[in-house]
Order: structure tokens, then C-alpha cells, then sequence
């Protein structure tokens, strides 16, 4: 029967096709310019390669277009494609270069290592019960608030179906890098719910 | 785990754990009994479900469809009739909410007998597995466990079902959402409330993921017409509008269940009595009009597992592209 965990929050896209053999056999198609696999990719992918987008960017206009040039890159490099790691998260990487590349057109950092390294580790942490007392809408207002470095690795985490391993490989640090980011992407959201809350 | 659950030194949760489990993927046997038992875990846990349904929020928040200006570099020219087309394509399949059920063509048809007189009718091969054959149509009446069909030529065909068989339904049923009831939402948010596309009703199923949604879990409290407040692991209550485009999905129904009108595509072994002894069923009240409407099922293998999720993506998919 069916595993009741398959369905909490990864996606999965087809039911009857291992995904990942679809999604190479549709790059093998791109690759020799075949306009609906573009399409089909486009559908699979552009969504939450778009909202990954936003979440770091946070315009829409810029998204769009930092999207339109992933997918430029997706038709232009299918070829380069070796299945060395999943195509959801091969084309989220092309996404991110295409980000940074215009955050830094823009003359902004998209990850301040420097900063990151400076935030603390594991543990929940004194502003902790901010996040035990917050709802669901003051969370989301929180993490528009967030570095976009956090919002970045928090998206990859949690918003892109990724694993662990594969959102390192997108960031190219260590999964245990990956977990430090995250755990000072909480601890700075708890910081903003705290302040929110002692402002209320 | 940092280490053995019993090993009080270091008895909680290893951080992946914790985000494995926050971003829905499988974590083992051995971390869900300690989760379970072990209430500093449940709280890390409950912290981190929150921030994964707050990323998912704005995720869901985000429009349908980025509709990108066209491409900007000359040399690129070549490329804008693809990438156009693939704009629309993709605007027009959110809009109408296609899923990518990966239905294949009908490979072939396969003769079969029924007891009546003139009563040859055509049952489906399945693409990918030569031992079961596929009958659809529409559901005229439900005598306890069998299905009465009647095909696009007009024949009737007897379905039988056993404890065993699988059958989803899917439509606009509303009315299966009640308190109480586990679900999953899909759909966009707008302060913090949800506009549900999809509702899947009871135990999750894989098949049942329309691409662009991101899933929210949790209980229904307040159920009402227009909607209800969804209770997520976290203990967040979370609102949640529906309409009649909500798509509700059941993927573990009851023969009982199925509405009279529902297209049905069923699949089994045929029997020399001219039934179908099926091993899943999907009844699918939202299919486009018409007068017949043929879904091809494709399956990786013959497991019954991958012949439910077959017949899962189905019901879970009103296959109209618009």
C-alpha cells in the first residue's frame, strides 16, 4: 500500500513515471529542441523555481526575469545536464547563479558568508518562545523580514522539495553548513517575532 | 538521532531529523518513536513545522504564473518562439490546474467477451503491464461492491470490487470535508489564508500533487460552505477557503461512495462472464463533457502499488487542459 509519508511536502509530479527519468529524458528532448519538452519542463519546474526566486529577490519583475533567464539557460544548456544530482535542484542552482549574478549587477550580496559565520548554532535560544507564541501569518510577515541569504536557504529547505544533501549541493557548502545556516535563519526569525512582539 | 534513544547523553533529535521532517521527507522508524515520546523534540519539531509552513505560505503566496517580458538578447531571437509558447502553455495548464498525470497513448485494444447477446465490447490494454486490461465509462448504479458502466459504444460492463481494491474519487465534494477530518491543502495564500485548488481527504497519496502547489497538512475544525481552519502538527490554524472549482479528492473511497454520472476508469482482469474483477478504480466527477472521455492508463510495472497510483493520478486530475 501506500507509504502515508510520500506526500507530506515534497512534490512529486507524476504517478506513474519516476520523475527524475522524466525530467532527464524531457532534458534529453530539450537538448534537441523540442519545443513542447520545453513547455513541459517549464510546467514541472517554473513554479517553484519562480517562488524560489521571489523568496530571495523579493520582486516580482526581477523574478520573473531571473526566471525567464534560467529557463533561457535550461534550453541553451540541457545538453550539460549528467544527472550527477536531481534536475529540480540542477535547474534551482542555474537559478541561483542567475540571482546572484543580478544582485550583484544591483550592487548587492546575496549571501554574506561573513555574516553567516557569526550566527549562532544549534539550539532554540532565548528568543525561542517568540516562535512558540507566533501564528502562522506573523511567521510569514517574519521571513519576508529575514536576510535574503536566510530566506534563500530556508526556501531551499522547505520550499523546494529538496533534501539536505541537495541543498547543499545547490549552496556548495557542507550539509552541515547547511544546517548551521538554517538553524541562524530560525534564530534570526525568532529575533524578528520577538522584537514584533515586544513593539505589539 | 545523535544516538541510541535509551542513551540518556544524547537523547534528542538530530537537527536533520528535525528539517527532514519539517520538509515533509521520510525520517526512520527509530526518530518518529522518539518524537513521539520525547516532548523537547516535539517542540523543536513544532518550531521548525512552523517555519517550513511559513516558507510554504509565501511559496503558495506566489502568483500562478510568472509571465516573463519576452527575451531581451537579439541573438537569442530563435529562442523566443519556444520559450514564448512555453509561457503559455504553462499559464493555461496552472489556470486550469493540469496535473502531470503521465497518461500515455492507448497502445492497443483487446477484444473481450461479455454473457449477453451481442455483447462484445472493447476493454484497453495498459500501457506496461499486459496482465490487467482497463474499462471505462460512466458509472450508472453501484450494487454493493460492483459498478455498473456503461462505455462509449453503449455497452454495459459489470465492475467487481473486493476489499481490496482500490478506488479514489475525486469532484467537487465539498461535503466529504468534515471537522475532524485529516486533509491536504493545496492552493494560494493570501494573508494567511489559503484558497484551496486541491483537497485531498484522508491518508496522503503521492499521485495526488499538482505541480506549482505546495501541500499543507492538517485536521479540519470549522468545517462550513464557504470553507474551514485547518489545523496543522504545529497546533497553527490556518484559514482555508473553498469553492465550487475546489477540487476535493478522496484517493481511499468506497465503492459505496461513487455518485451515479462519475466517469469511471477501471482496471483488472477481465472474466469469462464478461465483468472485470478490478484491482483500482478511479471515478472522477469533473471530467470535460463530451460523449465519451478515454483515459489511457500507463503503469511502470504490474504491482498493485503502481496500478493505484495509475488510477490515483487519474481521479485526482479532471485531465481537461482547458
Amino acid at each position: 500500500m501506500n507509504d502515508p509519508h510520500r506526500d507530506v511536502g515534497a512534490p512529486t509530479f507524476t504517478a506513474s513515471h519516476d520523475p527524475a527519468c522524466d525530467d532527464a529524458g524531457l532534458l534529453g528532448r530539450i537538448g534537441q529542441g523540442d519545443e513542447d519538452a520545453m513547455a513541459s519542463f517549464y510546467r514541472e519546474h517554473g513554479r517553484v523555481v519562480f517562488a524560489q526566486v521571489l523568496l530571495v529577490v523579493g520582486e516580482r519583475v526581477l523574478a520573473e526575469e531571473i526566471v525567464q533567464d534560467t529557463m533561457l539557460a535550461v534550453w541553451r544548456g540541457a545538453d550539460s545536464f549528467r544527472g550527477e544530482s536531481s534536475v529540480r535542484s540542477w535547474v534551482i542552482a542555474i537559478a541561483r547563479r542567475q540571482t546572484r549574478d543580478r544582485l550583484r549587477g544591483r550592487r548587492l550580496r546575496m549571501v554574506d558568508d561573513a555574516f553567516l559565520a557569526d550566527q549562532p548554532g544549534s539550539g532554540p535560544g532565548p528568543e525561542a518562545t517568540a516562535l512558540d507564541r507566533a501564528e502562522l501569518a506573523e511567521v510569514t510577515g517574519a521571513i519576508r523580514e529575514l536576510a535574503a541569504a536566510h530566506r534563500e536557504v530556508l526556501g531551499l529547505a522547505f520550499g523546494s522539495g529538496l533534501s539536505l544533501p541537495e541543498v547543499a549541493g545547490v549552496l556548495e557548502i557542507p550539509v552541515g553548513t547547511v544546517k548551521t545556516r538554517l538553524t541562524a535563519a530560525r534564530t534570526a526569525l525568532n529575533r524578528i517575532l520577538n522584537e514584533k512582539g515586544q513593539n505589539r | 538521532m545523535n544516538a541510541d534513544p535509551a542513551d540518556t547523553r544524547y537523547p534528542h533529535l538530530d537537527l536533520g531529523d528535525l528539517i527532514a521532517g519539517a520538509a515533509g521527507q521520510p525520517v526512520g522508524d527509530r526518530a518518529r518513536e522518539h518524537l513521539a515520546a520525547c516532548e523537547h523534540c516535539q517542540l523543536e519539531a513544532n518550531r521548525w513545522n512552523l517555519v517550513a509552513d511559513g516558507v510554504r505560505g509565501l511559496a503558495a503566496a506566489a502568483p500562478e504564473t510568472a509571465q516573463p517580458a519576452r527575451p531581451r538578447r537579439t541573438r537569442q531571437r530563435v529562442l523566443a518562439g519556444p520559450w514564448r509558447r512555453a509561457m503559455l502553455v504553462a499559464g493555461s495548464a496552472a489556470a486550469a490546474l493540469v496535473l502531470l498525470v503521465g497518461v500515455g497513448a492507448v497502445t492497443g485494444l483487446v477484444r473481450v467477451h461479455l454473457s449477453g447477446p451481442s455483447t462484445e465490447t472493447a476493454l484497453a490494454a495498459v500501457t506496461g503491464c499486459t496482465q490487467v486490461e482497463q474499462a471505462d465509462g460512466t458509472l450508472e448504479q453501484v450494487n454493493g461492491s460492483s459498478l455498473v458502466i456503461t462505455t462509449a459504444s453503449g455497452q454495459p460492463v459489470t465492475v467487481t470490487t473486493t476489499a481490496t481494491t482500490f478506488v479514489s474519487m475525486s469532484g467537487p465534494l465539498l461535503s466529504d470535508i468534515t471537522d475532524g477530518a485529516s486533509v491536504m491543502v493545496r492552493g494560494n495564500s493570501s494573508d494567511g489564508t489559503i484558497k484551496a485548488a486541491i483537497i485531498t481527504v484522508g491518508q496522503p497519496f503521492s499521485a495526488v500533487n499538482p505541480p506549482g502547489f505546495v501541500p499543507v497538512q492538517g485536521t479540519v475544525s470549522d468545517a462550513s460552505t464557504a470553507g474551514f481552519t485547518l489545523v496543522t502538527s504545529s497546533g497553527t490554524r490556518v484559514p482555508v477557503t473553498t469553492s465550487g472549482g475546489t477540487l476535493v479528492v478522496v484517493p481511499h473511497a468506497s465503492p459505496g461512495q461513487l455518485q451515479a454520472g462519475a466517469t469511471i476508469v477501471a482496471v483488472g482482469h477481465a472474466g469469462p462472464d464478461g465483468t472485470l474483477s478490478a484491482q483500482a478504480v478511479a471515478a472522477v466527477s469533473q471530467l470535460p463533457s463530451g460523449p465519451h472521455i478515454r483515459e489511457s492508463v500507463k503503469v511502470k510495472d504490474c504491482s498493485p502499488s503502481s496500478i493505484e497510483e495509475a488510477l490515483g493520478a487519474i481521479s485526482a486530475a479532471p485531465v481537461s487542459a482547458g
